[in-house]
C-alpha cells in the first residue's frame, strides 16, 4: 500500500459524496422511490486495497462527510461506514471467489449499513424510522448499489491499482 | 486469510473511531445542530458547494435523460390527469380568489393587518441529501444574501411551503423538507379555520393533529400556515382522509405537501418576516422568544 493509494481513497470517497446529492434522490434518479447508495459502495470497494488502519479512517471520513453534507445528525454515518468498513477487512479475502461474492457482499454490507443508520438515529431521537418503509430504505437501496458495483468496483480497481491490477483481494 | 494480530489493531480502531462518533453524535443531538456541529457543516458546505454545483450542473443533462426515459410510459396518462386537473384548479382560482376578497375587507375592518408580499431571494437548489433518509435540499444562496436559519422556503412556481432553512453557509444553505421527520409546522384549515399541526413522516403523508376536535377534517380541505412561526397563509398541503374527532379526544388525519417535492428546482427564501413578529403580545411590547427552527 502506498500514499498515492490512500490519497486516491480519499479522492474517491469525496467524489463519490459530490455525487451522491447530485445524481441521486427526489428530483434526480429515484427508480421506484429509491436510490443507490454510492459512498457504502465506494468505501467496501476502497477498503478492499488498503491496510486495516487507513481503511477504517478512509470508512470514518466517508461518513464524516456524508454527516456534513446531508441532513443527519454529525457521526452517525460516520459510526456506520466505520463498521462497514471493519466488516469489508473481515471478508475481504472472500472476494477472490469471484464476482458473485462480491455481489452478496455489497448488497448484504448495503443492507446492514441502511438498517444501522435507521436503528442508531432512532436510538439518537432522529425518528429515522418513524415510517418503517423497509423496502424503499433498505432493500431497493441495497439492490441498486449492488448493480452500482458493476460499475464503481472495477473503477476503484483502475484508481486505487492502476494497471497493476491483479485481482479482487489484497 | 489475514493474520489474526492485524485485525486485531483493527478491531482497537474500531472501538476508538466509534467512541468518537459516539461523541460527536450526543454533542450534536443535544447541541441542536447548532455550535460544534454547525461550525463544522458550515465550513464543509462553503468548501464543497463548489463542486456540488459543479457536479450537478455536468450531470442535469443525464439526471434529466434518465428522468425522462423513467416517466414517458407515464407521461399520456399524467396529461389527461393534470388537464383534468387544471379544468378544476381554474374554477377553484375565481372561488378563491373571490374568498380571499372576501377575507381582506373582513381583516381591514377588524384592524388587523393583511400580510403583503414579503421580501423574498430566490434560489435554485444544487443537491439533495446524501441518502434516501435526508429530507434535505441545498440551495445556491447563503447569509451573504440574508439567508439566516428559521426563514421559510416556497416553491417559486406554486408558493407551497417546501421546508425550513436549518443551515447556512456564506453562498448556499441547506434546507430542511416538511416531510422531514424533524419539521413541524403549525397550520390552518381554510374551511373550518381550524388550526393544527402537521408533522413529516419522510416518504409518507404527513400527519395532520387539530388542536380543537370540534371541526372534522374533510378529504381535500387546504392546509395553511397559521402564522405562528412561519408567515401566514403559505399552502403547505392537502388533506387526504376526512376524519372526526376519536372519542372526543384527538383528531388526525393524513396529509399530502402541496407542492412535488421531486420536481423542485426554483425556490423563494422569504427573508422579509421574522417568527418574533409572531411572538409580540397584544401591546406589542413584550417578545418571547421562539426556536428558529421546528425540531423536536
Amino acid at each position: 500500500m502506498t500514499g498515492r493509494e490512500i490519497a486516491a481513497a480519499l479522492a474517491l470517497v469525496i467524489v463519490a459524496v459530490v455525487l451522491q446529492g447530485a445524481l441521486f434522490g427526489e428530483g434526480r434518479i429515484q427508480p421506484f422511490g429509491a436510490s443507490p447508495n454510492l459512498v457504502v459502495v465506494v468505501v467496501i470497494a476502497t477498503v478492499r486495497y488498503l491496510e486495516p488502519e487507513p481503511a477504517m479512517l478512509v470508512g470514518f471520513t466517508a461518513g464524516l462527510l456524508a454527516d456534513l453534507l446531508g441532513g443527519s445528525a454529525l457521526g452517525l454515518w460516520a459510526m456506520v461506514l466505520t463498521v462497514i468498513a471493519y466488516l469489508t477487512l473481515r471478508v475481504r479475502h472472500r472476494a477472490d471467489d469471484g464476482p458473485l461474492v462480491i455481489a452478496i457482499g455489497v448488497f448484504l454490507l448495503t443492507l446492514l449499513a441502511h438498517a444501522l443508520f435507521g436503528f442508531a438515529g432512532t436510538l439518537f431521537g432522529q425518528r429515522t424510522l418513524v415510517n418503517l418503509d423497509v423496502t424503499h430504505l433498505m432493500i431497493l437501496p441495497a439492490l441498486y448499489s449492488t448493480v452500482l458495483a458493476a460499475l464503481v468496483v472495477p473503477a476503484t480497481t483502475l484508481a486505487m491499482r492502476g494497471r497493476r491490477s491483479r485481482g479482487w483481494a489484497v | 486469510m489475514q493474520p489474526f494480530r492485524r485485525f486485531d489493531r483493527a478491531t482497537y480502531l474500531l472501538i476508538g473511531l466509534l467512541v468518537v462518533s459516539f461523541a460527536l453524535t450526543t454533542l450534536d443531538v443535544r447541541g441542536e445542530q447548532s455550535g460544534l456541529g454547525e461550525v463544522l457543516r458550515s465550513g464543509a458546505q462553503t468548501v464543497f458547494s463548489p463542486l456540488q454545483k459543479a457536479a450537478t450542473a455536468v450531470t442535469r443533462p443525464v439526471v434529466g435523460f434518465i428522468d425522462a426515459i423513467s416517466n414517458f410510459a407515464g407521461l399520456r396518462e399524467e396529461n389527461e390527469r393534470l388537464r383534468q386537473q387544471l379544468a378544476d384548479l381554474q374554477a377553484g382560482v375565481q372561488e378563491v380568489e373571490e374568498l380571499r376578497l372576501e377575507v381582506e375587507l373582513l381583516q381591514q375592518a377588524a384592524g388587523l393587518d393583511v400580510p403583503g408580499d414579503l421580501a423574498a431571494v430566490t434560489a435554485r437548489i444544487f443537491a439533495n441529501g446524501v441518502t434516501d433518509f435526508d429530507r434535505v435540499r441545498f440551495i445556491s444562496r447563503g447569509s451573504d444574501d440574508g439567508l439566516a436559519k428559521g426563514q421559510a422556503v416556497i416553491d417559486a412556481r406554486t408558493g407551497g411551503l417546501v421546508g425550513i432553512v436549518d443551515q447556512v453557509a456564506d453562498d448556499s444553505a441547506r434546507v430542511r423538507l416538511i416531510t422531514d421527520t424533524r419539521v413541524g409546522v403549525g397550520v390552518r384549515n381554510l374551511t373550518s379555520s381550524e388550526t393544527g399541526w402537521v408533522e413529516g413522516r419522510g416518504s409518507d403523508p404527513m400527519q395532520l393533529e387539530m388542536f380543537s376536535v370540534a371541526e372534522p377534517v374533510t378529504e381535500g380541505d387546504l392546509l395553511v400556515t397559521n402564522g405562528s412561526r412561519y408567515p401566514p397563509d403559505i399552502p403547505v398541503g392537502v388533506v387526504l382522509v376526512s376524519a372526526e374527532a376519536e372519542a372526543g379526544f384527538g383528531l388526525f388525519s393524513t396529509v399530502r405537501p402541496i407542492i412535488d417535492l421531486g420536481r423542485l428546482d426554483y425556490v423563494k427564501v422569504i427573508v422579509g418576516w421574522s417568527p418574533l413578529d409572531a411572538a409580540l403580545d397584544n401591546d406589542g411590547d413584550e417578545v418571547v422568544p421562539n426556536p428558529s427552527v421546528d425540531l423536536e
